[in-house]
Parts: C-alpha cells; sequence; structure tokens
C-alpha cells in the first residue's frame, strides 16, 4: 500500500539514497505541478517527503511546501538547513565540523574507498546525532577483497555502537542498529510503499529512474494529469521478490533500482547487495549477543548463525528436484 | 543432464517464416571463427562452472547449414579440445541442430553428416500438408513455398536419423489443417511429432474450439488407424491437464539461464530468444561476452525462476495447469516492463482446448484398449518421444 510521496523540488535535488543526479542544471518543479502532488497527496493519504536542491527556493514554494504535513530532506550544504528532518552528507568531508543536532537524522552517502579510509573519522558521528543512516553509492563495484574491508569497517562501527549500547544511550546506524531492533522486511519498497513526483510532472518508481537516461520511461508510472498507473505493479512486492522473501537480512534496502542495473530484473538483487546486507546483519548478531552478555537487550529478538553471505547459494534449485 | 551450448552462426535464412520469432534476420551478423574460437577456449577452459555431465553443442540461425564450413570448423575443434583437456564432456556430448532442410542433399553437409553421424541429431522442420507447410514456410523474396524443396529430402534424412522427429508449429492460419498435417507427416515416415501452438499473442475469440475440433479429430484418426501404437504426438500426453501443486509442482517451465547462447558479436545470452533479434520490444538481456566472461548477475533471475511467483493468480489455481507451457523470452516480450517475472497468457484458451482433446484421446483410447483386452500391452510398450525440448 502506497504510504509516501517523495517529491523532488528541483532537478538538482540532492540524493539521498545509491543513485546520483544526473542533472546539473536547475529546473524547479512547476509551482502547478507542486500544487497538484500536494494535492494528490491528500486524496491518497500519502505522507510527503520533499527534497531539496542545495540552493534556496523561492517564496511561493516555501509556503506551498507548509500546506500538508510533511518531512524534508535537505542537503548539508543548503541555506535551509536548519529545517531539515534528514541531512544529507555527499561527501564525509562535509559532515567534519558540521555542528550537528542530537536530535536529527543524517545521511552520509560515500564511496567504499572513502568509507574504508575515514572508518575511525565516520564512527565519531554515531554517538552524535540521533540517527546516521550510511549509504554506500558504488555497491556495484565492490569485490571479495571490499567484502572483507566492509566486515572490518562494520567491525568497527559495531564496537562503537555496543560501547553506546552498554553505556545505556540509544544509537542508531542503519547498516547495524536496525536489524538488531527489525522482527520483519523493513526495505526502500519504492513502487509499492512509496512513488516518486519529480520535477517533470511525472511519477517514476524511484528518483533513481527519473535520472536514468535508459529507464526513465520504462519506469515512469503516470502523471498529475491521469494519474498513478504502475506497471506489473505486484512486482514490487516482496512476496514476488524471490530471493528477498525468504531473507532475514531485515535491514536490506532491497533497492530495485540496484536490481534492475545489475541482475536487469527489479525483482532480483545482485550478489554484492546480498553479501553487504548479510555482512550487517551478521555483525547485528555479534553486537546483539556482545551487549546481551551485559544486560537485557532485545529478549525477543533472534538473528540465528548462517553459514552463508548470499542467500541465492542456498536457494531451491527447482532444476535439481 | 547435458547443458545446451548454442551457437548463433548467422542470422540468415533462406526463408521468412511468417511465424518466425526471429524477427530481426538479417545475412551481415555471421560469426567468425575468431568469436567461434574465443568462445568455446571460454568454456572449455571454465570447467568448473560447467558442470553438467553431457554437452549439446546447439547451432541455429537463421538457417545454420547455410555456414556449414564455419561449423565443420568449429566440432572439429571441439573434439580435438575436449579431447586434449580431457574435458570430462568428451564422454557424452552431441552437435545438435534445427534445418528447413533446404540444403540437406549438399556435398558439404552429406560429408559433414559422415563425419560426425555418431554425435549429431538433425531434425528438419517440415509442416505438414504442402498447403500448410507453404502457408508459413516460404521463400523470402519470391514468397514461394518450400515444401517441395524440403519433402525431397526426408527420405535421405530418416535414412540416417531414422528414430528423429519433427517440430510443427501452429500459428493462426495452421489451425485448419493439424490433423492433416500431422497425418501427412507420419505418412512421410516421421512418426514422432512435437507440435505446438506459438506463444505469441495471436489468438482471437472461436479459434480455440476450432483447434480443439481438429485436434479431436486427430486424436479420432490416431486412433482408428492403429498410429498410438507406435506413433507420437505432443498434444497427447496424459500428465497434461491436471492441478499443479503450488509447493511440490513450482518449477520454472523451460530452461532459460541454464543454456548459453552466443552470437556473432561474441555476446553470451541465457537462451537464443533474448537475443536483440529476437525481441520485439525488449533489449537483449546480455549476459557476458567471449572477452569478460559470464556475470553471474544476470543470471540470478533466472536462475531464481519458479512457476507460481512468474504466474497470476489464474494459472496458479487452474485446474488444467499441467502442460501449460511458456517461453521466458515471449514472457519477457510481452512483459509490462523488463522483467522475467510476468507471465504471458496469450494461449491459456488454446491449453484448455487442448486438455479438453487430450481427454478424449486418453479415455476414448483406454475404452477401446479395455474392450480389446489390449491395454496392458499398450501400458508396456508404449511409444515415447525422443526430442528434446527446451
Amino acid at each position: 500500500m502506497l504510504q509516501y510521496l517523495i517529491i523532488l523540488l528541483d532537478d538538482t535535488s540532492t540524493s539521498y539514497c545509491h543513485y546520483s543526479p544526473s542533472q546539473s542544471q536547475h529546473q524547479l518543479i512547476a509551482l502547478a505541478d507542486l500544487k497538484a502532488g500536494i494535492r494528490f497527496a491528500m486524496k491518497e493519504n500519502l505522507m510527503i517527503q520533499y527534497v531539496y536542491p542545495a540552493c534556496d527556493l523561492p517564496q511561493e514554494y516555501k509556503e506551498t511546501i507548509e500546506t500538508i504535513d510533511h518531512s524534508k530532506i535537505i542537503p548539508s550544504n543548503s541555506p535551509m538547513v536548519e529545517e531539515a528532518d534528514v541531512v544529507v552528507f555527499n561527501n564525509w568531508k562535509d559532515a567534519v565540523g558540521f555542528s550537528f543536532d542530537e536530535s536529527a537524522t543524517y545521511v552520509l552517502r560515500i564511496c567504499k574507498e572513502d568509507l574504508f579510509a575515514q572508518k575511525e573519522v565516520i564512527g565519531t558521528f554515531i554517538s552524535k546525532v540521533a540517527r546516521l543512516n550510511i549509504v554506500l553509492i558504488d555497491v556495484e563495484t565492490f569485490t571479495e577483497n571490499d567484502f572483507s574491508r566492509y566486515k572490518s569497517v562494520l567491525d568497527s562501527f559495531g564496537k562503537e555502537t555496543e560501547k553506546l549500547y552498554k553505556a545505556g544511550m540509544s544509537p542508531q546506524l542503519n547498516v547495524i542498529t536496525d536489524r538488531i531492533a527489525l522482527s520483519q522486511m523493513n526495505n526502500c519498497n519504492a513502487g509499492s510503499n512509496n512513488i516518486t513526483l519529480a520535477p517533470d510532472g511525472r511519477f517514476y518508481i524511484c528518483p533513481a529512474f527519473y535520472y536514468s537516461a535508459e529507464d526513465k520511461e520504462t519506469f515512469c508510472v503516470g502523471d498529475l494529469q491521469s494519474g498513478l498507473a504502475i506497471k506489473a505493479a505486484k512486482l514490487y512486492k516482496l512476496a514476488y521478490a524471490p530471493l528477498c522473501r525468504i531473507c532475514d537480512a531485515y535491514q536490506c534496502k532491497r533497492c530495485v533500482w540496484i536490481n534492475r542495473k545489475m541482475t536487469f530484473d527489479i525483482t532480483t538483487p545482485s550478489h554484492e547487495q546480498c553479501v553487504l546486507a548479510h555482512l550487517e546483519r551478521n555483525t547485528s548478531r555479534r553486537v546483539l549477543e556482545s551487549v546481551r552478555k551485559e544486560k537485557e537487550f532485545y529478549p525477543e529478538q533472534d538473528i540465528k548463525e548462517i553459514d552463508y553471505l548470499d542467500p541465492f547459494d542456498v536457494r531451491i534449485d527447482w532444476h535439481k528436484i | 543432464m547435458r547443458k545446451t551450448i548454442t551457437f548463433i552462426v548467422t542470422k540468415d535464412c533462406q526463408l521468412a517464416c511468417k511465424y518466425c520469432y526471429l524477427i530481426g534476420k538479417n545475412n551481415k551478423e555471421r560469426m567468425s571463427w575468431d568469436v567461434a574460437k574465443q568462445a568455446i577456449d571460454y568454456i572449455l577452459s571454465h570447467e568448473d562452472d560447467f558442470q553438467d555431465e553431457g554437452i549439446i553443442w546447439d547451432f541455429i540461425g537463421g538457417e545454420p547449414f547455410l555456414e556449414i564450413d564455419l561449423i565443420d570448423k568449429i566440432c572439429d575443434y571441439l573434439k580435438e579440445q575436449m579431447f586434449t583437456r580431457n574435458h570430462h564432456w568428451f564422454n557424452d556430448y552431441m552437435f545438435s541442430f534445427t534445418t528447413n532442410g533446404l540444403n540437406y542433399q549438399s556435398e558439404k553437409l552429406q560429408k559433414y553428416i559422415a563425419k560426425n553421424i555418431d554425435h549429431l541429431s538433425i531434425t528438419i522442420t517440415i509442416d505438414g500438408t504442402e498447403r500448410k507447410h507453404d502457408l508459413n514456410r516460404i521463400y523470402k523474396g519470391s514468397g514461394k513455398g518450400s515444401y517441395k524443396d524440403v519433402v525431397k529430402n526426408i527420405p535421405l534424412w530418416l535414412k540416417q536419423f531414422p528414430t528423429v522427429g519433427t517440430k510443427i508449429t501452429i500459428s493462426r492460419e495452421d489451425i485448419p489443417y493439424i490433423k492433416e498435417s500431422v497425418m501427412h507427416v507420419y505418412g512421410l515416415g516421421i512418426t514422432d511429432v512435437h507440435i505446438n501452438c506459438v506463444f505469441e499473442d495471436v489468438f482471437k475469440d472461436g479459434d480455440d474450439l476450432l483447434f480443439e475440433e481438429q485436434v479431436e479429430a486427430l486424436a479420432d484418426e490416431i486412433i482408428d488407424n492403429g498410429y498410438y501404437k507406435d506413433h507420437v504426438c505432443s498434444f497427447f500426453d496424459e500428465s497434461i491437464g491436471k492441478p499443479l501443486d503450488p509447493v511440490k509442482r513450482n518449477n520454472n517451465w523451460c530452461g532459460a539461464g541454464r543454456m548459453l547462447s552466443i552470437d556473432a558479436a561474441g555476446n553470451f545470452y541465457p537462451c537464443t530468444r533474448f537475443a536483440q533479434y529476437s525481441l520485439r520490444d525488449k533489449k537483449a538481456w546480455i549476459i557476458g561476452n567471449v572477452n569478460d566472461g559470464i556475470d553471474r548477475n544476470k543470471l540470478r533471475p533466472f536462475l531464481l525462476l519458479d512457476r507460481c511467483t512468474q504466474s497470476p493468480q489464474k494459472c496458479i489455481d487452474c485446474e488444467v495447469a499441467s502442460g501449460c507451457a511458456w517461453c521466458q523470452g515471449e514472457n519477457y516480450d510481452a512483459a509490462e516492463i523488463p522483467t522475467l517475472y510476468q507471465r504471458a497468457t496469450a494461449i491459456c484458451k488454446m491449453h484448455k482446448a487442448q486438455v479438453r482433446a487430450n481427454n478424449y484421446y486418453w479415455n476414448k483410447l483406454y475404452r477401446k484398449l479395455e474392450l480389446e483386452g489390449l491395454r496392458e500391452e499398450f501400458e508396456e510398450n508404449r511409444p515415447v518421444s525422443n526430442q528434446e525440448i527446451c
């Protein structure tokens, strides 16, 4: 069931996820489309998430934005960053020296090399914010060696979160603490739980498809005039993802855009996505076990020990049955 | 199990069959020896990735035998390499062809057949009677039917491959000629007929009833004239038309993703149906190439396919689901988005019509055999198909 409408306010709106916007020229969504999008959300009972560019917005846009309950995703270099519900860092350097708000959520978009090199610096952010989401922007490039390095990063973050938990705090780091708290899949769910309105006045499965030269038209799912028309809508649901529906890496984004990019099919994750998600899951398990040695900690949670990192390797092979 | 690896040696063909799914045929994309050799070297040097017990080296076009010189060279190289590498496939390999049969008696082809006869499977496509065959299987350019040029080669083919079968494809225009076509093919001495409707969305209201009438008439003909004793027609199979358990009978229909196709550019595909020349509306599903090898991520959606996930609810609930086929390539081509997980159901009514005629066939045959006291004998000696279908 759709619950969220993501509105990209400008072609240069920040990414808050794996994709990188391909547009460098400012092109605001038409004010009429913004208003129509808000009306659409009201009628469909959708919560709006506005995604901001780095520049300021005209006053009439600011006023229109406030006509509905919403949340704001704003890049750290925007003059409006203080209004943000979610602040996005597109570079780890932007976060260094940033005046963090302890009650805010932060997204750090980062490439693997920077993450591997700066894990100590990034680890210090965890205790300073209400929530930190680390988003890798080059998942498709991970090699077996990178997986080992990622595990090492997670171990480091795991120690930090473990320390905070033991000190009675409630850290939130998406790649570790989410799985500890979750008892079922909590994925991005683009196309089934949320949909995106782009500056061109059309709906897309998610912002990444809007910026995809190859897939933009295929994954455009309607416009403000004719409404939403999600083709093959059920395929965006977990039940139709043959691997993910049997998986317990509940914190995984299950990104349909990366699926499309790497396996050609929105239903199917790549090896890289699965391994990364399982390294995170396993780190969560270790943290859970460790904290439990000192105090009661998520007593209902049970993250089982498993001997694989890619559920594809333990799939049902009908061919052999 | 044998793996099937297909060389798309040419996209050219002398014919322009009206129902051919290879819509992008042309005379420019011919495989070079360099590409073929690179493909073979890649495959044979990755034995761990290809652990199937045996191998079917398949050749397709267009018309594959237009490239008989290349094919001969490929097969010689394959034999030599499988032997010198001590590859496990040397113990179990076949060369397989589906041909229009026009060049069958050529000296080069006959020489090739003589050289490889113990490891060969050749299927000549003959669509039935002259009028049925020539309705679709016409020459490129002239539009002339090809029946006469094919049928003259059948005796030699059957002499060389006495147990082979043929494939008959049913498009909308062919429906009135089903009975006469199967009987005609039997009359030519071919005892094994694989016949199926095209998977594309071509059938109209009422076609199913006409189809049922034809298949029922065919059932009468086969039973009344005793062909059931030693002839096979894939329309009649006792396993067809039963409900399928969503858990125990959840396997995918076709082998796409477990096969490999290579085209003239050296690209790898999960099946020939995913090459650009056979797709109407979608982009080719390229899973690698002879230089970089196979991108296993691109195979994952294929290897995860099961029946229920890709089927609409009406297929999952269907009381006569067994035997209802699908082509993964056609599913992909017809899907609303680029996915393997949206099953096309254009043949639904045709399948149900086939089920009714199939039920009629077995009820009639078994009653006859029981009255004659011959059922047990039939059960012990029933003919089976030799054809491998994807």
